[in-house]
């Protein structure tokens, strides 16, 4: 700002596309007046791979593994939604023990990922500390996920019709043990976050998303229901096992009394649903009944069979950031017609902008990382001041952050 | 401020730390030189942690099962397998494997497994380390 | 949320309301689970003059859920379906609802809906990069994933000429032995 009159002038920041606050690449552009936020703009496409297209030449049970690779964290969530989709286009049926046990491996996904992000979210306010404790929690999932799934991350446990390995009777105690371990140790992450002070004077007013924003702009997960909306897709619809267990919304109110739809309340949001994934995994290893597992287990008979079908199919999942939603499109050949993929973060970008608006710069980590985005780190932030470039890099923006919360202790 | 913490941190400044000491207790200051020891047998590594039943690691393949049949070929979501015409058996490539034991669940005589191997890296992608065949 | 429709009801609404404009409404239910509770879903296709108001009586009603609009190619005419979800709120009473819409290739241009819908402007975007549709009174007229030098007149979604073929590249045939 270069002018000596008395007009005042907004200065243009450039966020991303790689930046420390969002976990993938993203690009903002912020209008700053001072240190307040005036407006924003957001650009994509950073990360896009051509998934759909590079479907046109495989058959249903290769996509099936594509469809894992394309996020790291919500692995289970894609493989789900597109078996969701295929079994609703070709009318299969899938064994009851199937439903069961894919409701476990969704709920056992959706505890590491809100674990992940609030280490994540303690990180970005400044408390390291807190980061390795809720990682070491999370080591525990981790380890469960590789006895029960052969693998950490990229399980490989859905296919087409059913499910791929199956919990004995000697795989339970050691999942009741894991188990045993979150519920002792949840009270203490829920003291560390919620009531401590620091945690809540820089979370409680930021980045507030009211309802009638978040019922206009169609968001989806945890970031819609902290603003009292109640969208879920599990409560809702009947797919897998969600039928017969018993399942409802949570939405903040449910432990504090009120909803104003900041990132505090998205805090309680994601610490209330770690509470009811464990409760829904224990409901289901007591009802879970007998039978087997996948409903064609002859592979080259399903394909066969999936060949000869023609229709349309949609999936729908409730994945740990949202609803999954893909669309399936088969017609008499060996490869789909079409397959539509939407992860619930396109959703859930809108949002930011009435969110970021009147906040200050410090406040764009741990805003913009609340809503959970799905995306990966990146590093460096470039402002231009005065036509001088300056560049501010990952160490930089986590220290406006960190210093603002030293500023709220005095 | 984080006095919710502080016994937790105290008590944790008297535990031994969860870390495997694999390969060795520091880092060697020259990689090289550390492999060329444990190459000729100066200096023993720690063993990792061992994995747990129905790790998918390295392919394990059973020439004498295999009957040609190309199944696993199709199913291979990255076209990591290749048929040997003349022999009618197949050739894995590692380096293109994303390790999902879809090929063993369609293999009509059983010959493929996944092995408890993971340490497989290497700078050439078709060195013979991470062929199979 | 007291006064939500079943899905004959729904049904009922909009076929007084636009008797012969609407070509087909489909139907279908599944059932998961043990106890083998069912969830329904409409599958709607509609005449492409009547597409705004058939939303507008959409929004009418309730306030919808729009996850997402795909699109196919079908030869002569692009298809596009918008994907909504009505009666949220209440435990296993959502209903999916598909509404799709044919335009030829020769003119392919549709209202947008983002003055109603304002959640839909991204997924609206990538319709008009994607395959080449002309949305009408669109707030944002800018690419969304493509980058900015990608060349004009190639589509990705498209199977005909204007597809993409020639940038794809088979990455692990080049280094092969």
């Amino acid at each position: 700002m270069s002018q000596k009159t008395t007009t005042k002038t907004t200065y243009h920041i450039p966020v991303g596309p790689i930046h420390p606050a969002l976990k993938e690449p993203v690009f903002f552009e912020f209008e700053i007046d001072g240190e307040k936020i005036v407006d924003v703009d957001v650009k994509l496409g950073h990360v896009h791979r051509g998934v759909e297209w590079a479907s046109r030449k495989r058959n249903p049970i290769q996509i099936l593994y594509l469809a894992e690779r394309i996020c790291g964290i919500c692995s289970y969530c894609h493989p789900a939604a597109f078996t969701l989709g295929i079994e609703d286009a070709a009318d299969i049926e899938v064994p009851e023990r199937a439903e069961y046990l894919r409701v476990i491996q969704g709920e056992l996904e959706r505890i590491a990922s809100h674990m992940l992000w609030a280490g994540v979210a303690a990180h970005e306010i400044g408390f390291d500390t807190v980061l390795f404790l809720t990682w070491e929690m999370r080591e525990k999932i981790m380890d469960l996920t590789e006895f029960l799934c052969g693998n950490r991350v990229t399980k490989g446990i859905m296919t087409i019709g059913g499910i791929r390995r199956d919990i004995t009777k000697d795989m339970i105690p050691q999942i009741t043990k894991s188990l045993d371990y979150l519920k002792d140790n949840f009270e203490k992450i829920r003291h560390i976050f919620l009531d401590d002070k620091t945690v809540k004077l820089r979370s409680q007013g930021a980045g507030i998303l009211t309802k009638d924003d978040a019922l206009r702009l169609c968001a989806v997960g945890p970031t819609t229901r902290a603003s009292a909306i109640k969208k879920d897709v599990r409560v809702d619809t009947s797919y897998f096992a969600y039928g017969d267990l018993d399942i409802d919304y949570i939405t903040p109110d449910i432990l504090t009394g009120e909803v104003n739809g900041d990132v505090y309340d998205r805090i309680i949001q994601r610490l209330l649903e770690i509470k009811q994934s464990i409760d829904l995994i224990e409901q289901c290893l007591d009802i879970m009944p007998n039978g087997d597992i996948v409903s064609e287990p002859n592979i080259p008979k399903l394909l066969n069979q999936l060949k000869k079908v023609e229709g349309e199919g949609v999936g729908r999942h409730e994945a740990p950031r949202g609803e999954v939603f893909h669309y399936v499109k088969l017609t008499g050949e060996d490869t789909p017609f079409t397959w539509k993929v939407r992860a619930p973060t396109y959703n859930n970008i809108l949002p930011w902008i009435p969110m970021l608006k009147g906040e200050q710069i410090a406040d764009i980590p741990i805003v913009a990382a609340s809503t959970d985005p799905c995306m990966s780190c990146t590093n460096r932030v470039g402002i231009i001041k005065d036509g001088n470039r300056y560049e501010l890099n990952k160490e930089e923006l986590h220290r406006l952050s960190v210093e603002k919360t030293r500023r709220l202790m005095r | 401020m984080g006095f919710s913490i502080l016994p937790k941190v105290f008590s944790q400044m008297f535990k031994k730390p969860w870390t495997n000491k694999f390969p060795d207790k520091y880092q060697p200051s020259n990689t090289t030189k550390y492999l060329k020891a444990v190459g000729d047998g100066e200096v023993k590594i720690n063993p990792p942690i061992p994995t747990p039943p129905g790790f998918r690691g390295k392919i394990i393949y059973d020439k004498e099962k295999c009957i040609g049949c190309k199944l696993c070929i199709k199913v291979c979501p990255c076209e990591a397998i290749e048929y040997k015409e003349k022999d009618k058996k197949i050739r894995i490539y590692l380096s293109r494997c994303c390790f999902c034991s879809q090929c063993n669940d369609v293999c009509p005589t059983k010959c493929l497994k996944m092995g408890d191997e993971f340490l497989l890296a290497d700078s050439d992608p078709y060195s013979k380390g991470l062929i199979v065949e | 949320m007291g006064n939500n429709k079943t899905v004959e009801e729904l049904v009922k609404y909009f076929k007084d309301e636009f008797k012969t404009k609407i070509k087909s409404i489909d139907i279908k239910t599944r059932a998961a689970g043990s106890k083998k509770k069912e969830t329904s879903t409409i599958w709607m296709k509609i005449d492409k003059t009547v597409f705004k108001d058939v939303i507008k009586h959409l929004v009418d009603y309730q306030y919808p859920h729009l996850p997402v609009v795909s699109g196919n190619d079908l030869g002569k005419n692009i298809e596009l379906i918008y994907h909504f979800t009505v009666n949220y709120g209440e435990r296993l009473k959502e209903i999916n609802f598909h509404i799709s819409v044919e335009l030829p290739k020769s003119k392919p241009e549709i209202e947008s809906i983002c003055d109603l819908i304002p959640g839909a402007l991204i997924t609206e975007r990538e319709k008009q990069e994607f395959l080449g549709v002309k949305i009408k009174g669109i707030p944002d007229d800018r690419k969304l994933f493509l980058p900015d030098d990608w060349p004009d007149k190639v589509y990705p979604w498209r199977r005909d000429e204007t597809g993409p073929e020639k940038y794809y590249k088979n990455l692990h045939e080049v280094n092969k032995k």
